[in-house]
């Protein structure tokens, strides 16, 4: 599969200006990608557009083939009525239920998983969402601040181990955490402040595999282009 | 829940009741007019048996006539909450329904189907039902996004689920309507009685008011305003054991 954004532009309905126009950028290579920019610029407008929940758009998205797009948001709750166990447990497909221990491993959930999803706190709530969409049968996930309120190092962990278990898949990671965004994306879609055009940058990262495994370098060149561009 | 509801309602009675009194002897008025509190005492003694069976009578059609009612504003509520034209005209009928003054519509209840059980249900399902509906309606017809969106966008959602998640979220809100409109049910099967029926608490006020006999009524009153404190603390009691067995708290 590959996303290709072409001329993209939206105006919120009744709004005078638009709030992004000409964005347009291709991913070829599955992996992590990041949104990246100050807030209100568009980063969820756009990926409402590309995962289709946001219809009035003009320009072209489009995947070589069928695919299937999600997005993931960090407000994201879970039905009060069960325990966050069973929920997975339903709501993950046969053929990944494998995959969901480990994951509740690796986020650092065995404990909670017996609990009903109002008694976790923020971070381990966003946690639980994200596993529920890691593990459905998806082309490309975008995770829009999914990571929020987690600690550096458990959210580091985390987007380790996703590149591990599922290398096949793309990721679109909207973050404001530039060095994170720089560490682990592979391109990173700035948005840039408004009235700069263009009005979006597509900056190299590093794409780090393994925790530890970069050049200090190379982050500090991704870092200063990100910088530059906003 | 119980006792506090049935402290306030004898608040409130024991307030008006010296509120006619006060009446009565700074008027001057006859026993005829008001009766005196041992003329009130001696009707209760008296009427106490048959006036208790037939608020019974009445509490017993106005909780059938409630549950009809919530079966049906539910009913109407789920198939009107989408924006289809299907979904917008059961909206539109079931407004529109409900501009009718309910006791103008009662007599051709009456005459269709006679004065018993059946008319008046009707009568306290109907009254009952609009403002239960409205709040279904309300609910039904407002996603809860951040719940719903997952079953969404993975296709997940079927309607039985939108169902149960938005009357999940608003259960506080469901209960408190639902035994509110026990009230109505009440007040809607003693109009139903008081028009045209031939049992009921409504039926023996009709007697008294021919009667002009105000120490009936005010037993009547009575019996019907602790039945109704009885029977919504029950429903208020009701609703939070299933609050507390759905969400665990």
């Amino acid at each position: 599969m590959s996303l290709l954004c072409d001329n993209v532009a939206f105006t919120y309905p009744g709004a005078k200006h638009p709030l992004f126009t000409d964005v347009s950028f291709q991913l070829t290579a599955p992996g992590f990608h990041s949104f990246f920019g100050p807030s209100g610029v568009g980063k969820t407008s756009l990926a409402k557009i590309i995962s289709g929940e946001i219809e009035r758009s003009s320009g072209r998205v489009s995947t070589d083939g069928p695919a299937t797009l999600l997005y993931s948001h960090n407000k994201e709750r879970l039905p009060g009525w069960s325990g966050v166990g069973r929920h997975l447990t339903r709501v993950i497909p046969p053929s990944m239920q494998a995959g969901k221990d480990q994951l509740v491993e690796i986020f650092g959930l065995s404990d909670c998983i017996t609990s009903r999803f109002d008694q976790l706190s923020m971070g381990q709530q966003n946690r639980v969402n994200l596993i529920r969409y890691l593990l459905q049968d998806c082309d490309l996930l975008i995770m829009d601040e999914s990571l929020a309120n987690v600690d550096e190092r458990t959210r580091e962990k985390i987007i380790l181990a996703i590149k591990a278990m599922f290398p096949h898949r793309y990721y679109i990671y909207i973050s404001h955490n530039v060095m994170e965004v720089a560490k682990f994306c592979d391109s990173i879609l700035v948005f840039r402040s408004r009235g700069k055009t263009p009005q979006t940058v597509m900056v190299k990262g590093c794409n780090i595999m393994k925790s530890g495994d970069f050049s200090r370098n190379a982050l500090d060149t991704t870092l200063l282009e990100i910088m530059n561009a906003v | 829940m119980l006792y506090k509801r049935v402290f306030q309602f004898f608040i409130i009675y024991f307030l008006f009741l010296g509120g006619l009194m006060v009446l009565k002897y700074s008027l001057a008025l006859s026993d005829y007019v008001i009766p005196a509190p041992s003329g009130i005492l001696h009707t209760l003694i008296a009427e106490y048996r048959g006036y208790s069976l037939a608020t019974l009578n009445t509490m017993t059609v106005a909780i059938i006539g409630q549950i009809l009612s919530v079966v049906i504003a539910f009913a109407i509520g789920i198939t009107g909450r989408q924006s289809t034209w299907l979904g917008s005209f059961i909206k539109v009928a079931a407004y529109n329904f409900q501009a009718y003054p309910i006791v103008a519509l009662a007599p051709i209840l009456f005459i269709l189907l006679g004065d018993g059980f059946l008319t008046r249900l009707l009568i306290a399902a109907m009254i009952s039902y609009f403002p239960v509906l409205l709040s279904v309606l309300g609910i039904m017809s407002k996603p809860v996004d951040d719940i719903e969106h997952f079953y969404r966008v993975t296709g997940r959602m079927r309607w039985q689920l939108e169902v149960k998640i938005r009357t999940f979220e608003n259960l506080t809100q469901l209960t408190t309507v639902i035994a509110g409109s026990a009230t109505l049910a009440m007040a809607g099967t003693i109009v139903g009685e008081f028009i045209a029926a031939n049992a009921g608490i409504g039926y023996n006020i009709r007697i008294a008011l021919y009667q002009s006999d105000l120490g009936k009524i005010l037993i009547a009153l009575f019996l019907i305003g602790i039945t109704i404190a009885i029977y919504q603390a029950l429903l208020e009691s009701l609703g939070v054991v299933i609050k507390r067995a759905w969400t665990g708290r």
